[in-house]
């Protein structure tokens, strides 16, 4: 039995010591990338000579909740037939295919609905990939309250 | 639109590349903690009814989400049983490692004949005694509940193309069907896992059976910290 409880409690130890490590070196990484704090209000990132901004509300941005994206562009924009499209994900993890197809909603911004999934590892550092027919991508990448 | 062929299709394959790249690392521990239990005996029904029961809850889930025409509806409502089927699988995992090191006398829990001592075993005892593996399909059913970010992803595409079916059932029957063929796509990475951990081929087996429940204890444990920090 002594032996048992030994085990256990070395088990247990050894988790506790691999887990802490591992979440904060695996936090810090991701949360280095972040570029854009969509709680605080709408982002904006070049992509050649266009301006893209990117706002998500309700704010803050929480997971599995409905949420409205809006992409505006402004400056030197690529004239494209195709509206702009939102690819959600995590870096550095598949998480399926996420996409928001946006429609024009008036002047130079599109519109669209989506949700950020959770995932059950904690990491919280999400990543909207905004394309644009015929000029590029370009990446915000945030936090998301669980 | 893409077509309903077209989306299965993409659901199928959508299934293997996350089977690779996602599941194996969040839940191979799962099959590899099977795998090790069932010893010698061979993995081939169990898991197969495992990957059954878990396919299954996505179907169920897929058709409800289609009904319903949102996911958020839904994970608000199964927040809670999620959550508790995440301490119950770390718990599962911790007692599995623990009886495979034969520490807790519970013997092989599944599909083997073990004297069940004390309730713990006594419940387990109850669940096993039917001296089968089909154990495993109920098991799967209650796992296929497990938080996880790209099932979600698939049921968000699930309610989606169940609203756009153009008529209810239609659209319970196209969810079910897209995460029919996303649980499909899973099943080989995750298969592939719990034959390499398959240690039955083996001579001497009492030290990786050893490291093996030990690592299973260390899993199930951060399964369930996980679970409280969801």
């Amino acid at each position: 039995m002594k032996h048992v409880i030994f085990t256990f409690t070395l088990a247990i130890a050894i988790a506790i010591l691999l887990m802490i490590p591992g979440h904060i070196s695996a936090a810090d990484k991701y949360q280095e990338m972040i570029n854009c704090d969509l709680h605080a209000g709408p982002c904006t990132q070049s992509l050649s000579e266009t301006t893209v901004t990117l706002e998500v509300t309700p704010r803050p941005v929480k997971a599995l909740q409905n949420l409205s994206f809006k992409v505006t562009l402004s400056g030197n924009q690529v004239i494209s037939t195709k509206a702009p499209y939102i690819d959600l994900g995590m870096p550095g993890m598949n998480m399926g295919p996420n996409r928001v197809q946006l429609k024009s909603a008036g002047g130079n911004s599109y519109a669209g609905q989506g949700v950020i999934v959770k995932c059950p590892s904690g990491r919280r550092t999400w990543q909207a990939t905004v394309t644009i027919p015929g000029a590029g991508q370009t990446e915000f990448i945030f936090d998301v309250i669980y | 639109m893409l077509s309903t062929e077209t989306l299965f299709l993409l659901y199928l394959s959508t299934g293997f590349t996350i089977g690779f790249g996602h599941c194996i690392g969040m839940c191979g521990p799962i099959v590899v903690s099977f795998s090790l239990n069932l010893k010698e005996k061979s993995i081939l029904i169990p898991q197969l009814l495992y990957h059954l029961g878990r396919i299954g809850t996505y179907i169920i889930l897929g058709g409800v989400v289609a009904a319903a025409g949102s996911l958020t509806i839904i994970t608000a409502n199964i927040d809670t049983i999620q959550k508790g089927v995440m301490i119950f699988t770390g718990a599962l995992i911790m007692i599995l490692g623990l009886a495979l090191a034969g520490w807790v006398p519970l013997g092989r829990v599944f599909g083997d004949h073990s004297s069940p001592v004390g309730f713990i075993s006594k419940g387990f005892g109850k669940l096993v005694r039917q001296q089968s593996t089909l154990v495993y399909l109920p098991m799967g059913l209650l796992l296929g509940l497990l938080p996880c970010g790209p099932v979600y992803t698939a049921l968000l595409g699930a309610a989606r193309a169940g609203m756009e079916a153009g008529s209810t059932h239609r659209g319970v029957l196209t969810g079910m069907g897209l995460m029919a063929a996303f649980g499909l796509g899973t099943v080989p990475a995750l298969f592939l896992v719990a034959k390499l951990a398959d240690m039955g081929w083996l001579k001497s087996r009492t030290i990786i059976y050893k490291i093996g429940a030990v690592l299973m204890i260390i899993v199930g444990f951060i399964f369930i910290i996980k679970a409280i920090r969801y």
